[in-house]
């Protein structure tokens, strides 16, 4: 698996509390992956713009008590992971109201894969494939789904996963064990 | 040696954690190979999918929230121990004057019960409805002026 991202997550990691001086710095680097998270897992895009704000909001209210322990970059995904724990769990039936107005279309998003001059039949089978996963994590537990997120789209490792999310080592890997296996499931389905 | 690899060893593998055991067996096997591959390619595409729309957002212009107020147990002793004599001081005249008000509400409430309670009774008491009571009124004087009579007569 392509691991190129897995450096700009190291080289954002060796940082320390004086990086929040710089607040607006601090947004710019790490918006995208707070809102990529947001994003794909609550499948609703002004949901995910709220709730990346208010992870950088709190952020800045809390900066005075990062003590630097997990880098910059593990301490707000630890925030925006108990954002999206407490909008899944408190706001279930209005997510669903509005993810219905505004959830990502995974045909235009699976059309957003860069062309890579690939055939007709090939492009159809890798929009087959991204449907499957999206389905596939889609059926997962909150839990679950976030631990696959953070380490299939942002590229965490086990040991970072667990400083996010809280959980204990193990816990994640049986977490990522159901989710990989939901998937496999899902795309021998679609095959 | 393993025939093909379990869903755990699949899992396994997929989070970059290979055995030499399991790494001989994928080198050696072309069905674990091949769904490893598809795996491995699907969840890249997977992720070149969430990534790319994300990149549509770009971060929003940063605006410092509005300092918040400043909490009550921040606040210099000596204004803290002033607030809280006054409070001391204003809850039992607040506590009086609601307990007066209290004892008026309840007290005009008792008085509407008894003046509906007395109405009701009055009405529940009348021998006849009030439409009927001009000829209460008429039989009264009738009977009344005939008695008169009779006295007037005996006389």
């Amino acid at each position: 698996m392509e691991r190129s991202s897995t450096v700009e997550w190291r080289a954002t990691a060796v940082t320390s509390s004086r990086e929040l001086d710089d607040f607006e710095s601090v947004v710019r680097l790490h918006w995208l992956r707070i809102f990529r998270f947001a994003l794909a897992s609550l499948r609703d895009r002004h949901a995910a713009e709220t709730l990346a704000q208010d992870c950088f909001f709190r952020a800045y209210r809390a900066r005075d008590r990062f003590r630097g322990e997990a880098s910059v970059s593990t301490w707000l995904m630890q925030i925006a992971v108990n954002l999206v724990r407490d909008h899944v769990r408190d706001r279930r039936l209005q997510f669903w109201k509005r993810a219905r107005q505004t959830a990502v279309d995974v045909t235009a998003a699976a059309s957003w894969i860069p062309a890579t001059g690939a055939s007709p039949e090939t492009a159809a089978l890798i929009k087959e494939q991204v449907q499957a996963v999206w389905d596939a994590t889609g059926s997962l537990s909150e839990r679950q789904r976030t631990v696959f997120l953070l380490r299939f789209v942002e590229d965490m490792d086990v040991l970072e996963i667990a400083a996010a999310t809280g959980l204990k080592e193990g816990t994640v890997k049986i977490h990522l064990f159901r989710a990989l296996h939901a998937v496999r499931e899902r795309i021998g389905k679609a095959k | 040696m393993i025939e093909h690899l379990s869903a755990e060893q699949v899992s396994q593998c997929m989070i970059g954690q290979r055995p030499l055991e399991l790494q001989q067996h994928v080198a050696g096997c072309a069905q674990c190979r091949a769904e490893l591959a598809q795996l491995e390619s699907a969840l890249s595409q997977f992720r070149s999918a969430m990534r790319e729309p994300a990149n549509l957002a770009p971060p929003p212009a940063w605006r410092q929230p509005e300092p918040r107020p400043a909490p009550w147990f921040s606040w210099p002793r000596p204004v803290l121990t002033a607030t809280a004599l006054l409070v001391l001081a204003a809850v039992p005249v607040t506590w009086r004057a609601r307990s007066h008000e209290q004892a008026l509400r309840e007290q005009a409430a008792q008085v509407a019960d008894s003046q509906l309670l007395e109405s009701v009774d009055s009405e529940i008491s009348q021998a006849v409805p009030v439409p009927m009571e001009p000829l209460v009124t008429l039989a009264t004087w009738n009977s009344s002026s005939t008695e008169q009579n009779q006295k007037a007569q005996r006389q």
